[in-house]
């Protein structure tokens, strides 16, 4: 039974074929090849019941007829020659010598089913008496069998059931074996006309189960279909559309909740490469745009000598600028990618925090901006000392970048109930509470003009996170607008 | 022809500054959205160019005001977008053009005559009689003698050769020829008025700037 649907066709050997019948087909396969093996076996149970039935029943009638024809025999009367094929019950000898004188027409009268046919066979397989309605013909015989025998034969065009008795003498030996039988046309009749019918009946049982099977199947996965046509509808370009959800609270529910929330990750995915991408080309054609422009104005005309020195100086700053985005921007794609791992080591978290303060010391000067520092002289931790020192960087820089000349920065560092709390307050604008969710993330600015005058360009945060997601340290940030920022640092105490 | 330039970038800012008055435009900076708009509405332009992402009110939102404000001004994007719908989504809002960052100052220059050509459809080359003005070359001819002026003389000259037949008033030329940073003392005009005449008197073009008494001056093609 191989039914193809439509893409079916495309494809070539029996095994890719079976693989590819549609899920409905499918269902109704298998259904339909369990249906037809249970049902082949209800019928053949059934035929076989009903034909045993029939025949047992005229196998006892045979027992019957031989049982009374053998206690008929006169007792004391050895020797087959004197036995008497006759049943006193309901034979006289009149009735037996004028069945005897029945012509011999070659056809036996046999319609009857009181008739039976009667036949005495020697041991050694000779005829020795038969009943007169066989007419000539003779019941088959099997020698040489010392139990009895009921089998179907034919009493020559009739079909009849037979059985084969052996007749042991006073000795035990066989002496010979009588055979009677009765027609069984009516029953044969009837049980090929049974056979018949299951036979028929059969396929067209399955095959119409088989439609119909395949009709429900369609039926019940028609909403599967709905489901697999607004997907298919969902491209690149209408990443916003949803699959409709069916009234049902069933599965299919569930996977179109679930195929809409892949979606939305997916679509999440997308802008956020959308914006990155658009944000990197402006953080790196600004400053080019700056460079190639005012080198060009520059060479349009002859100059003064400071002229030139001035704007070289100013495009040498914007290099500079390029120079530091590209690092950091290889940096993080090199986290990302290579699977960077820390290089963990005992360090004095302490040293390093007064290190980094001393490091912004000329920057911090600028701005008129104190950093100041609380904790205790020396503290241990495990972390990468490199790591460490680019995030202490970032975020004082940030801090400093970010805050009003004259305010203050405070970095404390303090232990907790099994960890290290490490803090990196500031007197800034602060990050509205909106966008606090998405400043770790990469070239994210909260100014949205992605102004330069701060010098920032979105990557820093995105360089601390990751940097602290290699050394299991946990970033958190609180902020209120224009009254600052805290970043905080946990740092795992093993 | 004045030119306002709204631009956070200062490199940017400045380069566009310097070379466009070098190409005798003048000149106006503003620094974000807010105060660019302000200009855009309060003073007569002659050209806007807008950076996309600046502060305050985007480019896009200041493109959208300005043309609200019924200002059909030509006006430039500068962005370094280059996806397609952010384009068409500029020039949807109102931009007549837009140009990608980095890009050559030539191409500008060229993208900025293209605006201002919009209402002369004889190209760049401007007449008015014998005299005939080349804003890409900045150079003047009376017939075939070439008339050397300075960037201000050309500047004014080419003001009123673009607006010939009209009188063009004193405060129109402060706006178009002197940049923002220009106090109002409109007797400037009188003296370069002056030079002009005489540099165009003595190539053989004549009198060809009227004096409207009390308004300003006019150029005549007869």
């Amino acid at each position: 039974m191989k039914k193809n649907s439509g893409f079916v066709r495309e494809h070539a050997g029996s095994v890719q074929e079976k693989l590819s019948l549609s899920l409905r087909s499918r269902i109704a396969l298998y259904y339909t090849i369990a249906t037809a093996i249970l049902l082949a076996l209800v019928f053949t149970l059934v035929f076989f019941t009903v034909e045993r039935v029939v025949y047992s029943h005229f196998d006892d009638e045979l027992d019957r007829e031989v049982s009374e024809i053998i206690r008929a025999q006169p007792p004391g009367t050895p020797g087959l020659r004197h036995f008497n094929l006759s049943d006193d019950d309901h034979r006289t000898d009149e009735a037996d010598d004028h069945e005897h004188r029945k012509p011999h027409d070659g056809k036996v009268k046999g319609e009857d089913d009181d008739e039976e046919f009667l036949q005495l066979v020697g041991s050694e397989g000779k005829i020795i008496a038969r009943s007169a309605n066989l007419a000539g013909n003779t019941l088959a015989f099997q020698s040489g069998r010392k139990e009895k025998r009921y089998h179907l034969a034919a009493a020559g065009r009739i079909a009849v059931r037979q059985v084969q008795v052996p007749l042991t003498g006073t000795d035990g030996k066989i002496e010979g074996y009588l055979l009677a039988a009765v027609p069984v046309r009516d029953a044969v009749t009837i049980l090929g006309d049974l056979k018949q019918v299951l036979l028929v009946s059969y396929p067209a049982i399955i095959l119409t189960l088989f439609i119909l099977t395949r009709v429900i199947a369609g039926r019940s996965i028609r909403p599967v279909e709905e489901v697999i046509a607004a997907a298919e509808k969902i491209t690149r370009e209408n990443l916003d559309s949803r699959i409709p959800l069916p009234r049902n609270h069933d599965e299919l529910r569930r996977l179109s909740v679930t195929i809409n929330s892949l979606l939305e990750r997916l679509q999440d995915a997308f802008q956020r490469e959308k914006q990155f991408t658009s944000d990197a080309s402006h953080e790196l054609k600004t400053p080019l745009a700056s460079l190639k422009g005012t080198l060009e104005v520059l060479v349009r005309k002859p100059r003064e000598r400071e002229h030139y020195e001035e704007r070289i100086l100013f495009c040498l700053k914007e290099l500079d600028r390029m120079t530091r985005l590209i690092d950091q921007l290889l940096m993080l794609t090199r986290f990302e990618s290579s699977g960077m791992t820390a290089l963990m080591e005992p360090v004095d978290i302490a040293l390093h925090i007064r290190e980094a303060i001393a490091r912004m010391h000329s920057d911090a000067g600028r701005k008129n901006i104190p950093i100041s520092f609380e904790g205790p002289q020396s503290c241990m931790v495990s972390a990468d000392p490199a790591m460490l020192d680019m995030i202490f960087e970032n975020i004082l820089s940030n801090a400093l970048k970010y805050s009003p000349p004259e305010s203050t920065v405070a970095v404390t560092l303090s232990g907790g109930s099994g960890s290290l709390l490490c803090t990196f307050a500031d007197n800034g604008m602060g990050i509205p509470e909106e966008k606090l969710s998405r400043i770790f993330e990469r070239f994210y600015r909260v100014d949205e003009s992605r102004s330069s005058g701060t010098g920032g360009s979105g990557l820093g945060l995105a360089i601390v996170k990751k940097l602290a997601d290699l050394q299991h340290i946990t970033v958190s940030v609180r902020s209120r607008t224009d009254c600052g920022t805290m970043v905080e640092l946990r740092f795992p105490v093993t | 022809m004045r030119i306002l330039v709204i631009e956070d970038e200062p490199g940017i800012a400045r380069f566009l500054k310097d070379g466009l008055e070098e190409e005798y435009f003048a000149v106006d900076l503003a620094f974000d959205g807010k105060s660019g708009l302000d200009m855009a509405i309060l003073n007569e332009y002659d050209l806007l160019i807008v950076d996309w992402m600046i502060p305050g009110i985007s480019g896009i939102e200041v493109c959208r005001q300005v043309r609200k404000a019924g200002i059909d001004v030509p006006l430039i994007f500068l962005t370094a977008k280059d996806a397609i719908e952010d384009i068409v989504f500029g020039l949807d809002a109102g931009a007549s053009d837009y140009i990608r960052k980095p890009f050559a100052f030539e191409e500008l220059l060229a993208r900025i005559r293209v605006q201002l050509r919009r209402n002369s459809p004889a190209g760049d080359q401007l007449t008015a009689g014998k005299l005939s003005v080349n804003p890409v070359t900045h150079q003047v001819f009376c017939g075939t003698g070439e008339i050397m002026l300075t960037p201000k003389e050309f500047s004014l000259l080419e003001y009123l050769v673009r607006n010939k037949e009209k009188v063009c008033t004193r405060s129109r030329i402060i706006e178009h020829v002197w940049d923002i940073h220009f106090d109002s003392d409109t007797s400037v005009i009188d003296v370069y008025i002056n030079f002009l005449r005489k540099k165009l008197d003595h190539a053989g073009c004549g009198n060809i700037i009227q004096t409207i008494r009390g308004v300003g001056y006019i150029i005549r093609e007869s």
